[in-house]
């Protein structure tokens, strides 16, 4: 394992090859966003040795009399380097350490709560903190004794992904039930990359965001890299093949990370809950659906009609908190399905998945 | 004058989003591919190829036909691709997200660059934040847009999204 001043000389090569940039002359560029004994941290895709010539350099600034936090990332140019930076508050990042720790030892969901499929800043946060190489200062020291960062930035992009593959999993089969192939397929894909996503953060590499994961397969995790291999592309007519490949990749995800994903079992703890202002009209004969808040309307038949109307109005459902999966016949799963595509509902689940029931290693007392 | 087909409300929250994912996105991700065709990265560029068809597909369909909500990422490019059935574009998008792998690494990048081009003409031009010409440029862009979706009582976009908690 490299030293901290060997990852920082490292660092400062590939950004000299890729760019002519030294990284004296990155530090000057951002030096008026330093306070007295700030940090100077580089994360993300290049100080993580996954970079190309065209990724920027991300680098978070911080220390214990940093002032106020910059909401966003700040953009500088170099010659030809981009250079993110982050002013954080030394407190902010503890408070998200915290919060991961919580969030962790918690028994709800964690899904999104720390970036979501597009936007995972958070995530990708405690993994620079946590992973980076400091280029510049003494190194952040957060007040929490006894706290393992990496460990804990692990854990987080384990469950996280953990939750987001049972979702992934959970959908495929819905939406294969459903008559939805290239949905089915879309969502098989991704819990396979879900469950290696989870698997790689296993193993103790940080995390760079979901577009890295072949990469570092490929590079570092040659067993898993086979896994995906055959469902880097879906079926090229999804109706006809798309139920072996959901089968298939379910199989996969569940060997990975050791859950029972049958739609029977995922079904017992999850919940539809409805996102849009959703209300069913009837004027004359036709039924409408209508979503005001969106402005949006859609038609649904009669027998549409009568499987919201039972959806929402089953004995013994809270409608605050959606209906249960479960609950639902086949009719009514179908038309969760179809409204769930288009982002009029959203599904919840009763309990996460606990990081006891992810790690294969550690269940085995390895 | 010509008029728009749509009610304000409608026209100012498609439109941007679908502004914000091809002058946002799109360029992130074919930097991405720009990146990974010289670095030899094959994986990544499969990954960015897959993001610019979804961005592609899911700008042009609210564009299109106007349609909103945007649903959950993992379901947005089916929802886009249903509702693009027969439309020119459906098919470079759909192979782009499907996954191209048995074709040279500058093909693909071309197939790409394509996509955005034609998607573009539909959509609408952005600046390039991602590069010192574009990125003032594309924040004056972005706060023409929020002021006009203020006007018509739509919430914009972006930034929101992509703060921390503090």
């Amino acid at each position: 394992m490299l030293t901290s001043p060997e990852r920082r000389h490292e660092l400062a090569l590939r950004i000299e090859r890729f760019h002519g940039v030294t990284l004296e002359q990155v530090l000057g560029e951002i030096e008026y966003l330093r306070d007295a004994d700030d940090t100077v941290i580089a994360g993300g895709s290049l100080a993580f040795g996954l970079g190309n010539g065209l990724s920027d350099l991300d680098v978070i600034i911080s220390g214990p009399a940093t002032v106020g936090s910059s909401s966003i990332p700040l953009e500088h140019f170099i010659g030809s380097l981009r250079v993110d930076a982050w002013k954080l508050s030394q407190s902010l990042i503890e408070g998200s350490f915290g919060r991961a720790e919580k969030a962790l030892a918690a028994e709800g969901e964690l899904l999104g709560d720390f970036g979501d499929i597009d936007q995972e800043d958070e995530l990708k946060l405690l993994h620079r903190i946590a992973f980076g190489v400091v280029v510049d200062g003494c190194g952040l020291e957060l007040e929490e004794e006894g706290r393992d960062c990496r460990r804990v930035a692990s854990d987080l992009v384990m469950r996280e992904y953990g939750e987001r593959m049972r979702a992934s999993a959970l959908v495929a089969q819905l939406a294969q039930r459903a008559s939805r192939p290239i949905a089915a397929v879309v969502n098989a894909r991704l819990a396979v990359e879900n469950a290696l996503n989870a698997a790689v953060a296993q193993r103790g590499f940080p995390f760079s965001g979901d577009k890295w994961l072949g990469e570092r397969l490929d590079a570092e995790v040659p067993e898993l890299a086979s896994l995906y291999e055959p469902f880097h592309r879906l079926p090229a007519d999804p109706a006809r093949d798309g139920a072996g490949f959901v089968k298939a990749a379910l199989h996969i995800c569940a060997g990975i990370l050791n859950l029972d994903l049958e739609l029977d079992a995922l079904a017992t703890a999850v919940r539809w809950h409805i996102t849009e202002d959703l209300r069913l009209a009837k004027v004359g004969a036709d039924q409408l659906l209508l979503a005001p808040r969106s402005g949006a309307i859609w038609e649904l038949d009669e027998s549409e009609a009568e499987v919201w109307r039972r959806l929402t109005t089953a004995e013994g459902d809270e409608q605050d908190e959606g209906w249960g999966l479960a609950a639902c016949d086949p009719e009514g799963a179908a038309l969760c399905v179809h409204l769930y595509e288009r982002g009029l509902l959203g599904l919840s689940w009763i309990e996460g998945v606990p990081i006891g029931a992810l790690d294969v290693e550690r269940k085995a007392g390895v | 004058m010509k008029a728009i087909e749509a009610d304000a409300r409608r026209y100012a929250w498609c439109r941007s989003r679908a502004l914000w994912m091809m002058g946002e996105s799109a360029p992130t991700f074919l930097e991405d591919a720009h990146g990974a065709q010289q670095a030899d990265q094959g994986a990544l560029l499969r990954f960015a190829a897959r993001m610019i068809g979804d961005r592609c597909a899911v700008a042009l369909n609210v564009v299109l036909n106007h349609d909103r909500p945007i649903p959950t990422p993992s379901m947005r490019c089916s929802w886009a691709l249903e509702r693009l059935q027969g439309h020119e574009l459906w098919q470079p998008c759909w192979e782009l997200i499907r996954g191209v792998d048995d074709v040279p690494a500058e093909e693909i990048v071309e197939r790409c660059e394509r996509l955005i081009a034609e998607v573009c003409a539909v959509v609408g031009e952005m600046p390039n934040p991602l590069v010192p010409e574009g990125h003032f440029p594309a924040i004056a862009l972005a706060r023409d847009w929020i002021k006009l979706l203020d006007v018509v009582g739509e919430e914009a976009p972006m930034p929101y999204g992509r703060t921390l908690p503090t």
